[in-house]
């Protein structure tokens, strides 16, 4: 018989497929030995005792009180990044971009997937060679409000609002913090965020973000008695599939980067005459105003607004007579600048500032909001006006000059009108309950106003989108820009009678709200109609 | 003043029996440190290759080192503690695993793998030299443990060199080490001297006496002087806390540690405004995200390999501890996260704690306020090492750049802490019981272990058994067990 050195065998047990069971038997006695070690150190303590003390137990045991309390701090604060790390989105995102360590748990870390409100994956976690990356369908359709997650360039959009929910770490319940309780003690090496239901709707997105094609802009449609939000979309995006770092060069002058929904300040043009014609009727206007051709100022150093049938007319090498008396119901309809640069002078300015602050100007809103992350977005603005500048006063009457509004903004204006004059806080998150932001006017109000608005459509400005299959109401705005070309808009909800989906379209550049904004409204209010989104 | 002690009343063999429990507990350090070697078996850190009896050594040499303090111990008929031995020898067993486990015994560096055998030599001279009350003549002339001090000090500056934002002398030896011996040796000293004249306070508002504490303040400004000119905030904050632990334990006035936690708060603001490396360090705890790639790097890294370690860690010798810089000394208990996971780190500091309530269980049994004095002040220094290095790296804390006592690598810091143990060791054979003659309260003798083990010697007393340890008449702070002999 061969005598074997114990040496050898022992290289055979380690060069054999045994060894990594036999190691964690290793690791399990160790612990198990330090384990009785302490137990043996507990059970000898009466054999080891010293002698009474000669000086004051109680100050002892307090002291060893105090060490065993600070180190417990310690190790509390130890397993926050050790065990919870989850918790730390930051961290995560240094453990995917700079740790080497083949087998961290966070390479492999399977963020929950963002759905829409049916269940349509917008953004999941796949893995490849052993590192987790996240997968966007829909591409560049919802590169904005989903945003991306990515160790290099960090988050944006939901994914960062929500990082650490989707990472797994804000459990809600009793069962989130079994799951994440038994990852932990289990040591997965998948460890699973937890999914997020948004209350967008995918296809109508798609939808959006196909007709509006290369144009730059933005779409944004929510439901106005729950302030879900359906649409929230940016033109141009870029890919979140493909991050890379010439995207954050700035190069680009198209700005893909920015959510022009959220962020984009834009004169509101005459969609903001739904804010002045709300000031009024509040103030009890009624009767008319008389628009001649050749336009109103307040002084004659200023150019005199005029109403855009003018220029037309001039263009055409004819003249135009004018509106003459108008009324606020017609004026409105067809939007008439000179009656309602008219109409905002009539009143002062804290009149003014009063109303458009009721409408939730100068403030933040908040779409995602959680102990771990909030996302918050501006509202329009104003500029403070001397009380003596009744020009200027003038011009942010008809939405011009001093008055900028966001997409988002906007469409929430629409969506208080259609929700008897109260607007919702939007959400973002299916689980969010509904709650209302603030009453922007009147019951009686926001009812002359749908009417008015429906008008808009059916005889108004708006009347090339009047379709027969469903009532629309809204209104068009054509805003002047410095930079060139007028911005296009058009606010508004659907059905007229029984609203349940506002919305606001902004086409950057795009001319008249009725040619270019107009029409992307229509087709969307009429999928989300055929969807059945509009019970 | 000489305790009179009656240590050849006591034969080899009442030595022996007397030591059991510690017997037991350095077995199961033996077991245990064994286990860990055998995990890092074909782990070796310098690539793939087939397990060499050479790395077995190191488990062989920690099974040696422990009988030979536990003989030493013996035949020396020490009746100290025996509780603290076992935690000690835990921690530093499992300080060589680590080591070896980042390859660091074998490098050099400092002392290399003579670190811990010469450490073991430091550890037991010193006990031997100071055992049977010998530590007191210690006391005699505080102001040499105090020039000593200042001496070592200026030496450093004028030969170290720069490096990682401190100053090291030739070899990265750091003699400053030395200072948490020399000057804990110092203030216990003279706190114990000018006792009565510190605990007299007078005013209307509580002050401290100025007489016999301006020598010690103009000492600790010049000492406080020379440590941050060699950048060496941490082991300021050590002596610093140290000193106001002493006042207060020599003098039973908290006010001390009023006006040091005052003075603390002025100085750490002085220190912060005064070295950007201080504020640097400062501003990685509060944000490490604002610089990860920079001033948060290695915290982070160490922070990285322990989230990846989780709770059970990834076994021994599994993980990648070479990505975090210095792993090997400032950063050990990030490896310990990574390897042996948030279970593993909790077992570590339940077996310091033990360590540090012994401590100042063997200090709070002293007969002499010097012995208490030194205990507290050992004590006191080791615990504050162990927690500001947990608690930087684990971002608890700014980071301070200390090791870990008894586990990091670091040669002098090793030294240092096997002769505080020896010191610490000595004071703990001094308690009231000792001086008595005859049998020894603690010594309930050792138990029969089983079937196996050898009969107990013929003629004795009926002996407690392990299930009970506590026989009755046996009480462990009672009479002593009738030892018919």
């Amino acid at each position: 018989m061969p005598s074997t050195h114990p040496l050898e065998v022992l290289n055979a047990l380690v060069g054999s497929d045994a060894w990594p069971i036999l190691r964690l038997g290793l690791q399990v006695g160790f612990f198990l030995v330090v384990v009785l070690l302490l137990k043996r150190m507990l059970d000898l303590r009466p054999l080891t005792r010293l002698p009474q003390p000669s000086r004051p137990d109680r100050v002892y045991r307090g002291l060893v009180v105090f060490l065993a309390v600070l180190f417990a701090a310690l190790l509390l604060h130890q397993a926050s990044w050790q065990l919870t790390g989850v918790l730390r989105p930051e961290f995560v995102n240094f453990m995917q971009l700079h740790d080497r360590r083949q087998f961290n748990p966070a390479h492999r870390l399977q963020r929950g997937r963002i759905l829409d409100h049916r269940g349509t994956v917008l953004a999941e976690s796949q893995e490849a060679l052993g590192r987790a990356y996240r997968h966007y369908p829909y591409g560049r359709a919802f590169a904005h409000v989903v945003g991306y997650q990515d160790p290099k360039f960090g988050t944006t959009g939901v994914e960062d609002a929500a990082s650490v929910h989707l990472n797994g770490g804000a459990p809600a319940s009793l069962r989130g913090w079994g799951e994440l309780g038994r990852q932990i003690l289990i040591q997965d090496p998948r460890p699973r965020g937890q999914d997020l239901v948004l209350t967008l709707d995918a296809e109508l997105q798609q939808a959006a973000f196909e007709l509006m094609g290369e144009r730059r802009g933005a779409v944004v449609l929510l439901h106005p008695q729950t302030g879900a939000l359906r649409v929230l979309l940016s033109t141009p995006a870029f890919d979140p599939n493909r991050i890379g770092p010439e995207l954050f060069r700035g190069a680009d002058p198209s700005t893909p980067l920015l959510n022009r929904a959220t962020q984009g300040l834009y004169p509101p043009g005459s969609t903001f005459k739904v804010v002045l014609a709300a000031q009024a009727l509040d103030a009890g206007f009624s009767g008319t105003l008389h628009c001649p051709a050749e336009g109103f100022t307040t002084s004659s150093r200023y150019k005199k607004i005029r109403d855009h049938e003018y220029y037309t007319a001039r263009e055409g090498g004819g003249t135009w007579k004018g509106f003459g008396d108008l009324d606020l119901g017609t004026a409105f309809a067809k939007s008439s600048n000179v009656f309602f640069a008219q109409l905002g002078v009539r009143y002062p300015h804290d009149a003014f500032y009063r109303n458009a602050e009721r409408f939730y100007f100068n403030r933040r809103l908040t779409l995602y909001e959680s102990p771990y992350g909030r996302w918050s977005v501006p509202t329009g603005s104003l500029t403070a006006l001397e009380d003596s500048d009744q020009y200027g006063l003038a011009q942010m009457s008809i939405g011009q000059g001093g008055v900028l509004a966001t997409p988002l903004h906007l469409a929430l204006i629409a969506a208080a009108v259609a929700n008897q004059g109260v607007a919702m806080q939007p959400r973002l998150v299916e689980a969010d309950p509904p709650t209302s932001l603030a009453r922007f006017m009147p019951a009686a109000t926001a009812a002359r106003l749908t009417e008015m608005m429906r008008r808009v459509v059916t005889e108004g400005t708006g009347r090339t989108i009047n379709a027969k299959q469903l009532a629309i109401a809204g209104k068009t705005g054509t805003a002047e820009n410095a930079q060139g070309e007028a911005h296009s808009w058009f606010i508004g909800f659907a059905p007229a009678d029984k609203p349940t989906l506002a919305m606001a379209v902004l086409v950057e550049g795009g001319g008249w709200g009725s040619r270019a904004a107009a029409p992307i409204a229509r087709e969307l209010a009429l999928r989300a109609q055929a969807r059945g989104m509009l019970q | 003043m000489s305790p009179p002690h009656a240590p050849h009343a006591l034969n080899l063999r009442d030595a022996w029996d007397r030591r059991w429990p510690e017997r037991q507990l350095l077995a199961l350090c033996t077991l245990a440190i064994t286990l860990g070697f055998l995990m890092t078996l074909g782990e070796s850190p310098t690539g793939e290759q087939a397990p060499s009896a050479g790395e077995l050594l190191p488990a062989l040499l920690y099974a040696l080192s422990l009988a030979a303090i536990h003989l030493t111990l013996v035949a020396c008929r020490f009746r100290g503690d025996q509780m603290l031995v076992g935690a000690a020898a835990f921690l530093f067993g499992f300080g060589l695993l680590a080591q070896h486990r980042l390859g660091a015994t074998d490098a050099g560096g400092g002392l290399g793998g003579y670190a811990f055998p010469l450490g073991i030599a430091v550890l037991l001279i010193t006990l031997v030299g100071f055992m049977r009350g010998r530590y007191q003549r210690l006391a005699a002339v505080p102001w040499l443990w105090a020039g000593l001090s200042l001496g070592l000090l200026a030496v450093l500056l004028i030969l170290g060199q720069r490096f990682r934002g401190g100053v090291y002398a030739p070899g990265l030896i750091t003699p400053t080490e030395l200072l948490k011996l020399t000057l804990v040796v110092f203030l216990a000293g003279y706190i114990h001297r000018h006792q009565q004249a510190l605990g007299t306070w007078t005013g209307p508002v509580p002050l401290p006496p100025l007489g016999p504490l301006w020598p010690l303040a103009a000492f600790w400004l010049v000492l406080g002087g020379l440590l941050l000119l060699q950048r060496d905030i941490g082991m300021f904050l050590i002596l610093s806390l140290t000193l106001v632990v002493l006042l207060a334990a020599g003098t039973g006035r908290i006010g001390y540690l009023v006006y040091g936690v005052v003075a603390a708060g002025g100085l750490g603001y002085l220190v912060l405004y005064l070295f950007a490396h201080g504020q640097r360090r400062l501003q990685a705890w509060q944000d490490p995200f604002a610089d990860p790639t920079g001033a948060s790097w290695q915290i982070l890294q160490g922070l990285s390999g322990m989230y990846s370690g989780g709770l059970w860690g990834q076994g021994f010798g599994q993980g990648n501890p070479e990505y975090t810089p210095i792993a090997e000394s400032d950063f050990i208990y990030a490896v310990i996260g990574e390897e042996l996971g948030f279970l593993g780190c909790t077992l570590v500091v339940i077996l310091f704690l033990i360590l540090f309530a012994r401590g100042l269980s063997i200090a709070w049994r002293s007969r002499s306020s010097f012995g208490f004095l030194l205990g507290v002040g050992l004590t006191s220094v080791i615990a504050t090492q162990t927690f500001l290095n947990l608690g930087g790296v684990t971002a608890f804390i700014p980071l301070t750049g200390l090791t870990l006592p008894l586990i990091s690598h670091g040669g002098s810091s090793l030294l240092t802490a096997f002769a505080m143990l020896g010191l610490i060791l000595a004071i703990s054979e001094d308690h009231p019981a000792a001086a008595q003659p005859g049998p020894t309260p603690p010594a309930a003798p050792r138990p029969r272990k089983g079937p196996a083990r050898s009969a107990p010697p013929k003629g004795s007393a009926p002996r407690p058994t392990r299930r009970r340890p506590r026989p009755a008449g046996a009480g462990p702070t009672g009479g002593p067990p009738p030892a018919a002999r």
